[in-house]
């Protein structure tokens, strides 16, 4: 569509025609690219608009054994019932919280690894350096977990270290306040080095002149890390900010169930935790199905705004 | 020639025909079963199983099983049924009561099978079934399954009565308040050592604990005939601030709700051993005995592990905590098996109950994956081998995997008698003289549409605030707002469901 809104804008002095008689004389014009974008159209209709159907379920009692148009209507019931707990407050907030502190804290690190990266110079180094830090992205969550709990169990070496070192002990696993922390670093290590991936390739777009005529002028590392190489890479950071909004509310319930437990349940229940536990395990599937619905809703506010806030700061945004 | 074309097109007829015959009584079923030997390779019929070949020539029925891993097979079960197409014919539903197992049943996901099980002509050892038993599966009345019958008496404590020598309990303790002392005596022997062997299945250890200390199981009915929960009974507040002083005193690993329950086993398997308590089914108490004859050279003459049940509490009562109602889940056959197969299918299950099918789902085929040695016992291995030989062990994991799982046994346990060992003994006569201890939820077979819709993520949140307090990161009145928060969140409804029905029965 992006195709036919540019060539269209580049039809000067013609009269204002309607979408669908604009639209028509684009498609005459570029048959060969219509025709070439059929497949990706069949794509999104087949598995993502036609699934969306199944939203359907939400608003009524749903039983496999009837025809989702035939189960008994039920309207908002799920949603008022959703509400009505009290508990959707926890759910929300220890979503977001954990969505904020992912932004915060995981996001950046990778810009600042590429950045550190960038500045090797043997180049030998850099590449196994680089190969190292892909290494954790094909390690399984599960293992994570496994190696966190040898580790930091009160039999585990971090365990024991911190407790002699502190005078005290820190309960890794079961402490509420130490959870979000554990989550957060825990992604941080696996995730980082492959998300350098992205800023490395930004980062060969920039003009080695440019560094070469600061450095004449007498600008130190720092200033030509500032005002060179943060600037060329300002779009792909926005950009990359952007897309993550919308899935920031995902915030993989499967390495949250394997990381909670009795003791620290009240921090680690997400709305994905939630979704899996009453709709998987328990079988609501109508009322996990409004749930996941009104969590929808917020990722898209939420790109929504990130999109203008990207915008506003003269950045192209997503769309 | 036309003579002999003829003959040979006749014969090709009746041929024909002759396998049309057989193939009628022949009957592929599938069948979905919990698997719990997930890391051996499964050999099925095609591949030479010599069981599934076994039932094959005893019924003509084909078995296509598929094994989904025990930890992973209730979200399967909602899987499945959430996709009507693509059943398996014949499945094990693992909660009688569960939301998922009555929601599908209303939905007729399931056959009726309330005839079939009154017909005792065509049927007899499904009619066997202990008619208070099917009551307890029943769904609106009707029944959806066959039972898969469980000792109701299974639960209790063993322990490593070495250990409980050295703090001066060589006797075994005869009420609960010794037995308390005794496990606080035990927290003290070393630090490293633990009393209670817990993970994160702590509904069984708190509600051994609780229902020996007297409180009622999940509900109580109090003198003036209202239904409460039980945490709010004063003998469970008890025995949870035993848990809890236990945890204070070093008796139970801090890391205990982060161990799976797969790897239940590990403390007491350790070397040096980590935990000496185990508050579960007695049949594993038998079997930890039997791992420490066979790895650490236990003399079988002077078993190291004690089982403890029926202990009175300091009112002098009995109550023994009912692993189940029993049964532990049932069959089902669905609606993928069409209404004209329904009697064979029926005809199946009827036959696995009977002393040959018994036999073959739980014990295999003799001299492959049983032998009958000379004192007459049945053994997993042939007479003067190891049990841990791994040629029969792999073998018999390989072949008779979980067969078991698809054994209902309403009618009694018709296999050949098991070795037994002193403690084998002890834990079936327990079974026998201790089954009128065994109390009941008195709301059982009470429909509630709130607790199918949020009973069991209401229990979930009781559970971890009664973790947090024995842990020591709640106290007491934290306990409290957790309570008095299951009863606005749900809890009331509940409760006034229940108060209804139970006030309508009597």
């Amino acid at each position: 569509m992006a195709k036919a809104k540019t060539v269209n804008t580049a039809l000067p002095g013609t009269k204002r025609y309607g979408y669908w008689k604009k639209l028509s004389v684009d498609i005459l014009k570029n048959p060969w690219l219509y025709l070439m974008m059929i497949p990706g159209l069949i794509y999104f209709l087949v598995f993502k608009y036609l699934p969306m159907w199944g939203i359907i379920i939400g608003f009524e009692d749903y039983s496999p054994f009837l025809d989702p148009f035939r189960s008994a209507w039920k309207g908002l019931y799920w949603f008022q019932r959703f509400f009505s707990t009290r508990k959707w407050m926890d759910y929300l907030s220890n979503t977001l919280i954990l969505s904020f502190m992912s932004i915060v804290f995981t996001f950046p690190a990778p810009i600042i690894l590429a950045l550190m990266l960038n500045e090797i110079r043997g180049i030998r180094y850099k590449k196994v350096t680089q190969t190292l830090l892909y290494m954790p992205h094909f390690i399984s969550i599960v293992i994570v977990v496994s190696i966190t709990y040898v580790i930091f169990g009160t039999d585990g070496i971090i365990y024991k270290l911190t407790t002699q070192m502190l005078g005290r002990s820190i309960d890794y696993l079961g402490d509420p306040g130490v959870f979000r922390w554990m989550i957060v670093g825990q992604n941080i290590w696996k995730e980082t080095g492959w998300g350098t991936i992205i800023f490395l390739a930004a980062l060969t777009t920039v003009d080695t002149q440019l560094y070469e005529a600061a450095m004449i002028d007498g600008a130190n590392r720092a200033q030509r890390l500032w005002h060179i190489t943060l600037p060329a890479i300002r779009s792909t950071i926005v950009l990359m900010l952007v897309l993550r909004m919308g899935s920031v509310l995902d915030t993989g319930y499967e390495h949250l169930i394997l990381m909670s437990n009795a003791l620290n349940r009240s921090v680690s229940q997400t709305l994905d935790v939630f979704v899996y536990q009453n709709g998987i395990v328990n079988g609501q599937l109508s009322y996990t199905t409004a749930v996941g619905l009104m969590k929808s809703l917020v990722s898209v506010i939420l790109v929504v705004t990130s999109n203008k806030i990207a915008h506003a700061l003269g950045e192209e945004g997503l769309y | 020639m036309k003579k002999i074309v003829a003959l040979f097109l006749s014969l090709a007829m009746l041929l024909s025909v002759m396998s049309f015959a057989a193939a009628e009584d022949d009957m592929t079923l599938n069948v979905m079963l919990p698997d719990f030997y997930s890391d051996s390779d499964w050999v099925s019929l095609e591949d030479g199983n010599p069981v599934l070949q076994a039932i094959y020539d005893a019924t003509g029925v084909k078995l296509n099983i598929t094994w989904v891993p025990d930890s992973g097979y209730g979200e399967r079960t909602t899987l499945t049924l959430a996709d009507p197409n693509n059943m398996p014919e014949v499945m094990v539903m693992q909660g009688v009561r569960d939301a998922i197992m009555i929601s599908s049943a209303r939905a007729g996901a399931f056959w009726d099978l309330t005839d079939y099980v009154a017909d005792a002509e065509n049927y007899p050892n499904l009619a066997a079934g202990a008619a208070s038993v099917y009551d307890n599966i029943a769904v609106d009345g009707r029944l959806y399954g066959i039972y898969r019958a469980r000792a109701y008496a299974r639960a209790g404590v063993y322990y490593r009565n070495d250990y409980a020598a050295q703090v001066g309990y060589a006797e075994e303790p005869k009420t609960v308040e010794e037995f308390k002392d005794m496990c606080l005596k035990m927290a003290a022997i070393d630090p490293d050592t633990y009393v209670f062997n817990m993970c994160k299945y702590v509904a069984g250890t708190i509600g051994i604990m609780t229902v020996m200390n007297g409180a009622p199981y999940q509900y109580g009915v109090n003198a003036e005939g209202k239904i409460y929960p039980a945490f709010e009974d004063e003998a469970f507040q008890e025995g949870l601030d035993f848990i809890r002083d236990l945890y204070a005193a070093g008796g139970i690993d801090p890391n205990f709700m982060t161990i799976e329950s797969g790897n239940w086993n590990d403390a007491e398997r350790s070397d040096p051993v980590k935990a000496l308590m185990r508050l579960d089914c007695l049949d594993n108490g038998y079997r930890y005995e039997e791992w420490l004859e066979e790895n650490k050279g236990v003399d079988p003459a002077a078993p190291v592990v004690s089982l403890l049940t029926a202990l009175p509490d300091k009112n002098g009562n009995i109550q023994i905590w009912p692993q189940n109602i029993g049964a532990s889940g049932e069959i089902v056959v669905t609606k993928a098996v069409p209404e004209s197969k329904l009697p064979a299918v029926m005809k199946f299950l009827d036959w696995c109950n009977s002393a040959e099918g018994q036999t073959l789902l739980n014990c295999g085929v003799p001299e492959k994956t049983y032998w009958i040695q000379s004192d007459g016992f049945r053994y997993t291995y042939p007479e003067g081998e190891q049990e841990n030989s791994a040629t029969y062990a792999n073998y018999t994991n390989t072949v008779q995997h979980s067969l078991n799982q698809l054994g209902m046994n309403v009618n009694g346990d018709l296999t050949p008698p098991a070795m037994a060992t002193a403690l084998r003994e002890e834990y079936n006569q327990n079974l026998l003289d201790n089954a009128k201890y065994v109390i009941a939820n008195p709301c059982y077979t009470y429909d509630s549409e709130t607790n199918n819709l949020m009973g069991a993520s209401l229990a979930q949140d009781v559970e971890d605030a009664q973790v947090q307090y024995i842990a020591g990161k709640i106290d007491l009145a934290g306990l409290q707002a957790a309570y008095a928060d299951w009863h606005v969140q749900g809890g009331d409804d509940i409760l006034a469901e229940y108060q209804a029905i139970y006030d309508a029965e009597k």
